[in-house]
């Protein structure tokens, strides 16, 4: 029996109101807000995140694949998987690849690593969606399109949803791209494209797959598909005769945005929580074609219940104050850190383990942990006995200062010492936070996030954020 | 093992203007404190052994080695050697001359330091190391880092801080070598733009150009230059963790390396440190003139900051610290700071010093802390007849 076993949703904290965009550019925006990524994040980030979430209750080195799926990834030219994989500790010895080309590509990866899992390729897949596209200010997807992370573990354990079949259609028809000279996400004729082609390309997967597993579109539990907006998702409901107010997953484009990869495997959270074993769930998403999973919950779904889950990640807010700040975080106007020369590959592959994977050193004398990776205990100051250690991601700041002479997207910079959980004391940036909560005592987690880039190269570490 | 108390002597002293230099250069800089050390000493250039240069940073010239000092002076073929410690890399270049001197090598050595920050692109000094690790750091915030869990620990506000700042800008408006000649208020002090919680502007030494040197010889040789000379009682130099924030065991109240080197300092002077009657502290930042007077001893620790509240750090104070301005409004060009302290201590115990003159003093102290809390050197002089 091969499925879901676990799921976890990462939204990014700061939210913008789209009446500030309303108010940038006149003209009315539909309410609510959007997700969207602070100015470290970016698809490879949010997707170490909503990774992390998903990993809570497993052990690192039984995942044996990481499919990575985004429309936005950092690099042209350079496989992220294999990051997010070394980001979470993974083991060498395991089957990555990165999905694009279209939203589609989230449904697309969780389908491959079904087929991975039941090939018997790899034992547990982690799936991870997630997407940080650029919108060009003042275009028609600026108030739609938010940022965020989802990622998915299968394998043969199904813990919360036993997959049962698949259908996929193939057809071009263009509704939004971006092409390769750079700049936002272009759109053309909604009205056609979705009227037409995502109609006609999800209702056919959808029904194709229900009909096929014998599952009548009245008892099919939910449909968790993803929409460029909630209406487009309720005509789908409609056309496929299931009923949007009982059976339509909830869209979250009010609270969130338009996430791109992830919003199909968001609404497959949204309803998985609310499952009971043994209902159905269709997961669908649309892009030059469609592709529609049918899974069936098992009795591990009960355990989502009272863990914090797609609501609490909505709720987590920290509002944009304004929209200049959000040009900022998205890098549109204002001035980067200073840049760096493009780091040494030889220095950075060295480091992995202790940069990337976050390991310090435990001395076998004195149980001492410290970071970084030590060669004669500081306390003790004995050579042998020295043990790499991973260190926990969660810990109490120690000191800090609130600096406002470091060069900052997000001015000032919070600064912190932080004595992890475990043993072992880092210093590192803070971000997702206010000013008043860089403060002695306060409990905070480590995130991995974009720390500089110099020679058209991304280079990455751990932060701190208020848990 | 042997003490180098009253071994070697100071028998000259030089020191340019401190501030925004624009139209000198390291060289003349190295130049005109180098020079007027000759003539306060009496001594011509070829009568030098050997020589120390303390500067940080890489200069127009080029190279990290002794050319920093030898090309500038054209003090050619003899020993010339670089010294760089952070931020007490000028007192170390002394502390290596006076070595050089105690271990009879040589006779005679010249120590400059000289620093030209004015000629660096960007904000305050470039940050070096590590390429992802401690990134975003910068020197006030990580003095701040430090400074944030001392008051947090001993309940100690920023406007204790701040009557640092308004005693050493009282006392750097009276010295016409300082950087910074104007007195501030608390209030200023208080209002100023923050620069890292919970240092202002008036919180921070400014960056600065300058230099100074000072001409060290054996002791028994000393009265053949000059009556008033100064003796080195004591030297020291202590190096503790460069990266305090990775270190688990570290409490962040004071530093190890000013205990260690302070500890040191005294056992070779054969003094302690109630004995000190003015010192010339590394205020760096304002809380760290605090930090120094408990590590230097001069306090519990946890007590320095009452002896800024109760104005005994003053010139007319019990316990002087900074009568020069300290590096907040004296200023602080990295090499040459450390040197200047010893240039200040012996213009004190000469009696030179005007307005800003300790009564009568006997044992001056001059200390340097970089890092923060990394490297520490603390330097006793005593008068000729201590």
């Amino acid at each position: 029996m091969v499925g879901i076993s676990s799921i976890g949703v990462y939204i990014p904290r700061s939210r913008l109101d789209r009446s500030l965009i309303a108010k940038a550019w006149g003209g009315k925006q539909p309410p609510g807000d959007k997700a969207v990524a602070h100015h470290d994040e970016d698809a490879l980030t949010l997707g170490v995140a909503a990774a992390h979430r998903c990993l809570e209750d497993f052990d690192a080195l039984e995942i044996d694949g990481l499919f990575f799926a985004s429309t936005s990834s950092p690099y042209r030219e350079k496989q992220v998987a294999s990051v997010v994989a070394t980001a979470c500790d993974l083991p060498r010895a395991i089957l990555t690849a990165d999905f694009g080309g279209s939203v589609r590509a989230g449904v697309s990866a969780l389908s491959a690593a079904i087929r991975a899992v039941q090939s018997g390729q790899a034992r547990r897949v982690l799936v991870v969606a997630a997407d940080c596209r650029p919108a060009d200010p003042e275009s028609d997807v600026e108030g739609a399109l938010g940022d965020g992370a989802v990622a998915v573990v299968v394998d043969a354990k199904a813990k919360l949803a036993e997959f049962l079949g698949s259908a996929a259609v193939a057809e071009e028809i263009t509704f939004q791209w971006r092409w390769d000279q750079g700049g936002g996400v272009q759109q053309q004729d909604a009205r056609f494209a979705l009227g037409h082609g995502y109609a006609r390309d999800m209702a056919e997967v959808v029904s194709s797959v229900l009909n096929e597993h014998g599952v009548g579109a009245s008892d099919l539990g939910a449909l968790a598909v993803a929409a460029p907006d909630a209406k487009t998702a309720q005509a789908l409901a409609k056309q496929v005769g299931v009923d949007a107010k009982t059976q339509l997953v909830p869209s979250l484009i009010t609270q969130v945005g338009v996430l791109g990869t992830p919003d199909a495997l968001l609404q497959l959270a949204s309803a998985l929580e609310k499952a009971k074993s043994g209902s159905t769930v269709v997961v669908a998403a649309f892009g030059e074609g469609a592709e529609a999973i049918l899974f069936r919950a098992t009795d591990g779904v009960a355990s989502l219940a009272g863990r914090p889950g797609v609501g609490a990640q909505i709720e987590r807010k920290l509002p944009l104050p304004t929209y200049e700040k959000y040009l900022k975080f998205r890098r549109i106007i204002g001035q980067d850190e200073t840049p760096v020369e493009l780091i040494s590959n030889v220095l950075e592959h060295r480091e992995l383990q202790q940069d990337t994977r976050l390991y310090g050193t435990r001395c076998g004398g004195c149980g001492l942990v410290q970071y970084p990776m030590a060669r004669v205990c500081l306390q003790c100051k004995a050579r042998e006995g020295l043990e790499p250690v991973k260190l926990k991601k969660k810990g109490v700041i120690f000191t800090y200062t609130v600096d406002h002479l470091a060069a900052n997207l997000d001015h000032p910079m919070g600064m912190v010492v932080v004595d992890l959980d475990g043993g072992g004391r880092v210093y590192v940036q803070m971000t997702d936070c206010t000013a008043d909560e860089v403060k002695i005592g306060a409990p905070v987690e480590l995130t991995y996030r974009r720390l500089h880039s110099g020679g058209e190269n991304y280079n990455y570490f751990w932060k701190a954020r208020p848990v | 093992m042997n003490s180098i108390r009253d071994k070697v002597a100071v028998i000259g002293v030089g020191c340019t203007k401190f501030g925004d230099l624009y139209d000198s250069t390291y060289e003349d800089q190295v130049c005109d404190a180098a020079f007027q050390a000759y003539a306060d000493a009496k001594i011509d250039p070829s009568e030098i052994d050997a020589a120390y240069i303390g500067t940080y940073l890489p200069h127009s010239q080029g190279g990290k080695a002794g050319i920093s000092l030898a090309d500038p002076l054209r003090m050619y073929d003899r020993p010339v050697t670089r010294v760089e410690n952070f931020c007490a890399t000028g007192t170390d270049a002394f502390r290596n001359a006076c070595l050089a001197i105690a271990s009879g090598q040589h006779d005679i050595v010249l120590v400059v330091g000289s620093e030209k920050l004015k000629d660096r692109p960007g904000r305050g000094i470039p940050r070096i190391g590590h390429q992802i690790l401690a990134k975003g750091n910068t020197a006030p915030g990580l003095f701040a880092l430090a400074a944030n869990r001392y008051m947090h620990e001993y309940g100690v506000g920023r406007s204790t801080l701040a009557k640092v700042a308004v005693k050493n800008h009282w006392n750097g408006a009276r010295n016409k070598l300082s950087h910074l000649r104007m007195e501030v208020t608390e209030e200023q002090v208080l209002n100023a733009p923050m620069i890292a919680w919970p240092f202002g502007l008036f919180d921070c030494c400014p960056t600065t150009d300058g230099g100074a040197a000072a001409i060290v010889c054996r002791a028994d040789i000393a009265k053949r230059f000059r009556d008033d000379y100064a003796l080195v009682k004591g030297a020291a130099l202590a190096v503790a963790t460069g990266r305090p924030y990775f270190d688990p065991t570290f409490d962040y109240v004071g530093f190890r390396s000013t205990q260690a080197a302070a500890k040191k300092a005294y056992e070779q002077a054969g003094i302690q440190a109630s004995d000190v009657d003015l010192a010339e502290v590394h205020d760096c930042f304002t809380w760290t003139e605090i930090t120094n007077i408990e590590d230097l001893g001069f306090a519990e620790k946890g007590q320095g900051w009452k002896m800024v509240e109760e104005g005994r750090t003053r010139v007319d104070g019990d316990m002087p610290i900074n009568p020069s301005g300290g590096l907040k409004s004296f200023g602080h060009p990295i090499g040459a700071s450390g040197v200047r302290m010893i240039y200040e201590c012996v213009q004190q115990l000469r009696g030179n010093c005007g307005e800003r003159q300790v009564k009568d003093p006997e044992i001056a102290l001059a200390h340097n802390v970089g890092g923060p809390g990394a490297v520490s050197c603390v330097v006793v002089l005593g008068r000729q007849d201590s």
